[in-house]
């Protein structure tokens, strides 16, 4: 479903994300971990491209959703000057793509041939991100409620606006989101005057008005009072149970634990370990994991 | 005569009080029409320059607004206006246009270098997560602005665009610089009739006191009604 290929993020100097590739199938639960800073939130916001990723590419659905990244690709890496240029001076193919995917070779200009051929792959896979974006639902840590509209219209401006539904059509779904989580009657009521738990389970459902095919949560109970975690975490098992694609960042191993597929654990910008929960709680191989684990549980 | 009935005899008796309400409304008409002329520019000028691009017409629009910018708010609002009127306009041919208008527009230009500044502390003062959200959903960036961003940013650019309007109404005294008939000019004229100025000029600013009382408490008001409608 989503296809992550050799992501590399830097702001400026720093480099935060340092080639990381995972695929996350339809239905799997994929839980990220790791200490603070390294990396996860920027990853996940790659997936949704609230970040560009500096090199590497995102597929979403068998389509590319970012710019494409030639040196993922052979083919094209062959019809560059650079690479025209080595195999005319006796380097074969093989040794030629290699010196130019290690040494990052390949220019801005490349020929026209290569040009061409950026233009044709990215006209036949590539798919515009707003489009993308509508089946990718995203929880922050921070609600991000819409603060100048009411919890309805919160949970209908989207599918209104990009007008997948009517406004009766969309308010009679909100009203059965809101009904759900027993909030039917915070329906006009403002955000301001909603509790964390409540805005954080109210932008959930934002989401699922879309009727996304992934969800993506970034510590979506970090900002909560503890006594409200226990409902947002609540909401988001029903979700897993029904089959939800999901992947959450957050540092409730409990959480992990019970309802994760597979656990991702990243650090210094690189995924170190990967496994399934029971594996990875009871027979962490990486040092750094054994260390963070040590400090967690 | 005392001055007061010197005052009385030129205000009522000469036709004065006529002068004085059409004063009135130049003063008034200008600084409305310049907030509103200042609103819209100041808008373009504010999404320009957070506008992220590299594209060279977006480029050069936002040099341009820099440029225009710092010289309106680097300069005082009377060389302004003698500037443009007595200078620039005629050269542009525009010499023969009627002060009232040069002065609405310049009071406009001036009203968008500083609203743009407004503008863009609104925009930037709405917080990230707001945008983020909306884009997340599939919305677009302009779908964004107009349905989060703008209606958030406006809402806290309020009592500031209150301000500047109260400014401008104070502002525009400047107006008979270049010869036009605002309230100032209007009672400095019953003044020079006998060369009597105390009461006129305690009534002209006790008429801008005024002016600028009713002018808070209508910001105030639309304050709270937006403050109301959404008890945050
Ligand atoms: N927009 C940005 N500009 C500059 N640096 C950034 C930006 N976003 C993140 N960073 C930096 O990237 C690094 C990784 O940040 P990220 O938020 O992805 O970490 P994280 O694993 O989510 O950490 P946490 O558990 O604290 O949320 C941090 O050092 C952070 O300072
Ligand atoms: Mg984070």
């Amino acid at each position: 479903m989503i296809i992550a290929k050799n992501i590399y993020k830097s702001f400026g100097k720093v480099s935060v994300l340092n080639g990381i590739s995972c695929e996350i199938k339809k239905g799997e639960k994929v839980v990220i971990i790791g200490p603070s800073g390294s990396g996860k939130s920027t990853f996940l916001r790659c997936m949704n491209l609230l970040e560009t990723p500096t090199n590497g590419e995102i597929w979403f659905d068998d389509k590319l959703i970012n710019e494409v990244d030639p040196y993922l690709h052979d083919d094209l890496i062959e019809k560059s000057n650079t690479c025209k240029k080595l195999i005319q001076s006796n380097i074969d193919t093989e040794s030629a793509l290699l010196k130019i995917k290690e040494e990052k070779l390949l220019k801005k200009y490349e020929g026209k041939e290569f040009r061409l051929a950026v233009k044709e792959f990215t006209k036949a896979n590539h798919i515009d991100i707003n489009f993308a974006r509508r089946k990718v639902g995203m929880v922050f840590q921070h609600f991000n409620l819409f603060n100048n509209l009411t919890v309805l219209q919160n949970l209908t401006l989207a599918p209104v606006q990009l007008k997948i539904k009517t406004k009766e059509q969309a308010e009679e779904k909100a009203m059965a989101l809101l009904k759900r989580i027993g909030l039917e009657e915070k329906a006009n009521a403002y955000p301001s005057t909603l509790s964390g738990g409540q805005k954080q389970r109210i932008a959930i459902i934002r989401a699922l008005a879309m009727e996304p095919d992934v969800m993506l949560f970034d510590e979506p109970t970090s900002a909560l009072d503890p006594e409200m975690v226990g409902e947002v975490l609540e909401l988001m098992k029903d979700l897993a149970n029904e089959g939800m694609t999901m992947v959450v960042v957050t540092h409730e191993m409990g959480f992990a634990k019970e309802v994760a597929s597979r656990i991702l654990f990243m650090d210094g910008g690189v995924i170190k370990e990967e496994n399934s929960p029971k594996e990875f709680f009871s027979n962490p191989k990486d040092l750094r994991l054994k260390e963070f684990l040590s400090k967690v549980l | 005569m005392s001055i007061w009935e010197l005052f009385v005899k030129s205000f009522v008796e000469d036709g004065g009080y006529k002068e004085v309400l059409r004063g009135l409304a130049v003063t008034l008409v200008t600084a409305i029409c310049a907030l509103i002329i200042g609103i819209i520019l100041g808008t373009i000028v504010a999404f320009t320059q957070i506008a992220k691009g590299k594209g060279p017409i977006l480029r050069f629009f936002k040099g341009f607004f820099k440029v225009y910018v710092s010289i309106f708010r680097g300069t005082p609002i009377a060389v302004q206006l003698l500037f443009i009127y007595f200078v620039i306009f005629p050269a542009i041919g525009l010499g023969l246009m009627k002060a009232e208008i040069v002065g609405l527009i310049i009071f406009g230009l001036n009203s968008g270098a500083y609203v743009s500044e407004i503008m863009r502390g609104g925009i930037l003062s709405v917080d990230k997560g707001q945008s983020e959200a909306g884009r997340a959903l599939g919305l677009n960036n302009t779908q964004t602005m107009l349905k989060i961003v703008v209606p958030q940013a406006v809402k806290n650019v309020i009592p500031t665009i209150g301000n500047e309007f109260i400014s401008l109404l104070k502002e525009t005294s400047v107006l008979s610089f270049i010869g036009v008939m605002d309230l100032t000019k209007a009672f400095r004229e019953i003044g020079s009739a006998n060369y009597e100025y105390t009461i006129p000029y305690l009534i002209l600013a006790i008429s801008y006191l005024v002016l600028v009382f009713i002018a808070s408490g209508i910001v105030k008001l639309i304050e709270r009604r937006m403050r109301a409608s959404d008890n945050r």
